[in-house]
């Protein structure tokens, strides 16, 4: 090592290589050993062994299979199970004797820097919830964000007060929690994909930053930088969503950023003429959705055809808003109104022009969100809950959310796991905010 | 092509105290870190890594007695990493594709500083050809000298510093990585 630059090189490699999550044992290369000598001996079989090789190969290939499994017998015994005493696999299970490479390990496998386990806290039994619809009962009792509560693969995820929470939906117990702060105030919920949760960290100036977080353990795993385009409109709400193919779509300024995470890095920008509030892409993936801020103008709603990248469509709402788009099969879903009235609107087609106003919305300064899951559309609010066909449009099922002494309570976000619906939820009464779970009748899985 | 390219079978007679040859599984406990970091380095995944520390060890054991005597067994492990991943790289074989990096050692207090160096550090690696990447592994994390380097891949001293020194004009250029390279974050 002769230069500085050299030097610096090597202690940034022995500074910033991490330690490995597992070790190799001697039992995980007996059983490669072995794995090569059975591959041999299969194409000793073949019938194109060359002569000359062909004569020897039959004297020690065989041999060497069978030694090579009494070293895996002798290293371990419990590997050992896993191959017959010729040494072929016995099992499917034996996959580290297969030319393929391990698979990764689990995700959820312990690590030091896997979310942490909240403190012990006494059981919450569930609550029903006065006024509420659907059997509403509270299950967990923290100071849930409103509209930040989602649902991937059997978890709910929530942000709490400083922290992203994964939400057990059966007793309503947090079983991790890792730091979170998101600033300016949450400009959409946690996206779930495939097993990670991403969620915006930053959503200001020139970058948006996006953290992910393994959803098992929410240890976490990423961090993407995004640039910005032009400026973030200040209404934006609903910035990022996952789209079919598996890659997060995310509102930056004036373009859509689309961003792998597995690779953690922008794949694609598609350009907008006018800072974006929100993005949501057809569940086919031949679509994308963009609603668009102008200064004191109604929004705008643009339709994108992912494969060329080209606007295809374009309308205007009537009022202001435009944040929290959803995309179905039947067209798109959004809010509009702000202050003290909100609510839900749905644009066929994704046009605007024929959109209609569902349900009563929120009032107070609270949302009326809609959210697509387990099938169904679900708007809430202070006013009423409902669920409605994705494909058309049509209310399934809808209940009042009756007030608590004079004052509002609010269900937010709804998501659905196994048959019951989640939302987060407000009263009036201190204390009265969380978790509720709750049974919507047969009309809304329809 | 020479058939099959497994060695005599009598190398492979059970000894030591599991089956495998002495001190083996000693080299195992003490190197398998250390190998696994080199095989993370090279490919950027750590079941990628795994695999490529499994074929070598694996490869190692049956001529492990041999090595011990020329005192090269890590070397000679190191030589057989590089070259699965070089023969990886020409067949475009990218292993299996992780659904996500496995978390990583450290507190939360700067963890998200340390995923964005190992990434940069690992975006900058990726932009290198792989030879030049080996040469950059073996010279400057498993500190290497220029000949060993050399033998473990098969050149020349001179292709190995004509390697080096285009890698570090490359990784120089690599957003983000001078400034890490000059102190940046710790892990």
């Amino acid at each position: 090592m002769s230069t500085q630059e050299e030097r610096q090189l090597s202690d940034l490699l022995h500074r910033v290589t991490p330690e490995p999550p597992r070790g190799v044992t001697v039992e995980d290369v007996a059983i490669r050993v072995a794995g090569e000598a059975v591959r041999s001996r299969r194409a000793y079989r073949q019938p194109r062994i060359r002569r000359g090789w062909a004569g020897r190969g039959r004297a020690w290939v065989p041999a060497l299979a069978a030694a090579a499994v009494v070293a895996v017998a002798a290293a371990s015994a419990g590997v050992a199970t896993l191959l017959t005493s010729r040494g072929g696999p016995a099992s499917p299970a034996s996959g580290h004797g297969s030319t393929a490479p391990p698979a990764p390990a689990s995700a959820s496998a312990s690590s030091p820097a896997a979310g942490q386990r909240p403190a012990a806290r006494p059981a919450f039994p569930p609550r029903p919830v006065a006024g509420a619809p659907w059997g509403a009962e509270l299950i967990n009792p923290d100071e849930v964000a409103q509209d930040s509560l989602t649902a991937g693969d059997g978890s709910l995820y929530a942000v709490v007060s400083g922290s992203l929470d994964r939400i057990d939906p059966a007793t309503g117990n947090v079983l991790r929690s890792a730091p979170y702060q998101s600033a300016p105030p949450l400009v959409g919920p946690p996206v779930v994909a495939g097993n990670t949760v991403w969620a915006v960290w930053s959503y200001s100036g020139r970058s948006v930053l996006l953290h992910g977080y393994d959803g098992t353990t929410l240890a976490p795993l990423a961090s993407v930088t995004v640039p910005v385009t032009g400026w973030l409109p200040a209404t934006a709400q609903g910035v990022l969503t996952a789209g079919p193919d598996g890659n997060l779509y995310l509102a930056a300024g004036g373009a859509v950023a689309v961003v792998s995470p597995s690779r953690h890095r922008v794949i694609r920008q598609i350009r907008v003429p006018a800072p974006v509030i929100s993005v949501a892409v057809a569940p086919d993936g031949s679509r994308m959705y963009v609603s668009t801020s102008a200064t004191g103008q109604p929004f705008g709603l643009l339709v994108y055809d992912l494969a060329t990248g080209t606007v295809v469509a374009s309308s205007t709402g009537s009022a202001g808003g435009g944040g929290n788009l959803v995309a179905t099969a039947g067209g798109v879903w959004g809010t509009a109104g702000s202050g003290m009235s909100q609510w839900t609107w749905f644009a066929p087609g994704g046009n605007l022009a024929r959109s209609v106003r569902v349900q009563g919305g929120a009032g107070g300064g609270l949302a009326s969100v809609p959210t697509a899951s387990g099938g169904a559309v679900w708007i809430g609010g202070s006013r009423t809950l409902a669920c409605a066909s994705p494909a058309t449009g049509a209310i399934l099922a809808s209940a009042a959310i009756a007030a608590e002494g004079g004052a509002p309570q609010y269900l937010g976000r709804v998501a659905v796991i196994g048959g019951h619906a989640y939302a987060d939820y407000q009263g009036d009464q201190a204390g009265r905010l969380g978790v509720v779970r709750m049974t919507p009748p047969a009309a809304c899985f329809g | 092509m020479r058939g099959i390219d497994v060695p005599p079978v009598e190398v492979l007679r059970v000894e030591g105290r599991g089956g495998e040859p002495d001190g083996f599984r000693e080299f195992v406990a003490a190197r398998s870190a250390a190998l696994l970091r080199a095989g993370w380095l090279l490919t950027g995944d750590w079941a990628a890594a795994e695999d490529l520390v499994q074929t070598a060890l694996a490869a190692a054991w049956p001529r492990w007695e041999s090595l011990v005597r020329q005192d090269a067994p890590e070397l000679y492990v190191r030589k057989i990493m590089v070259n699965t991943f070089l023969r990886w790289r020409q067949r475009r074989w990218n292993g299996e594709i992780a659904t996500g990096r496995l978390p990583e050692a450290g507190g939360y207090g700067d963890v998200f500083a340390q995923v964005d160096a190992r990434q940069s550090l690992l975006a900058a690696l990726d932009r290198l050809p792989a030879r030049q990447r080996a040469v950059v592994v073996l010279r400057y994390f498993a500190d290497q000298t220029e000949s060993q380097t050399a033998a473990a891949l098969g050149c020349s001293v001179g292709a190995v510093k004509s390697h080096a020194a285009k890698a570090l004009a490359r990784l120089r250029a690599a957003p983000g990585l001078a400034e890490l390279m000059s102190g940046g974050v710790t892990s």
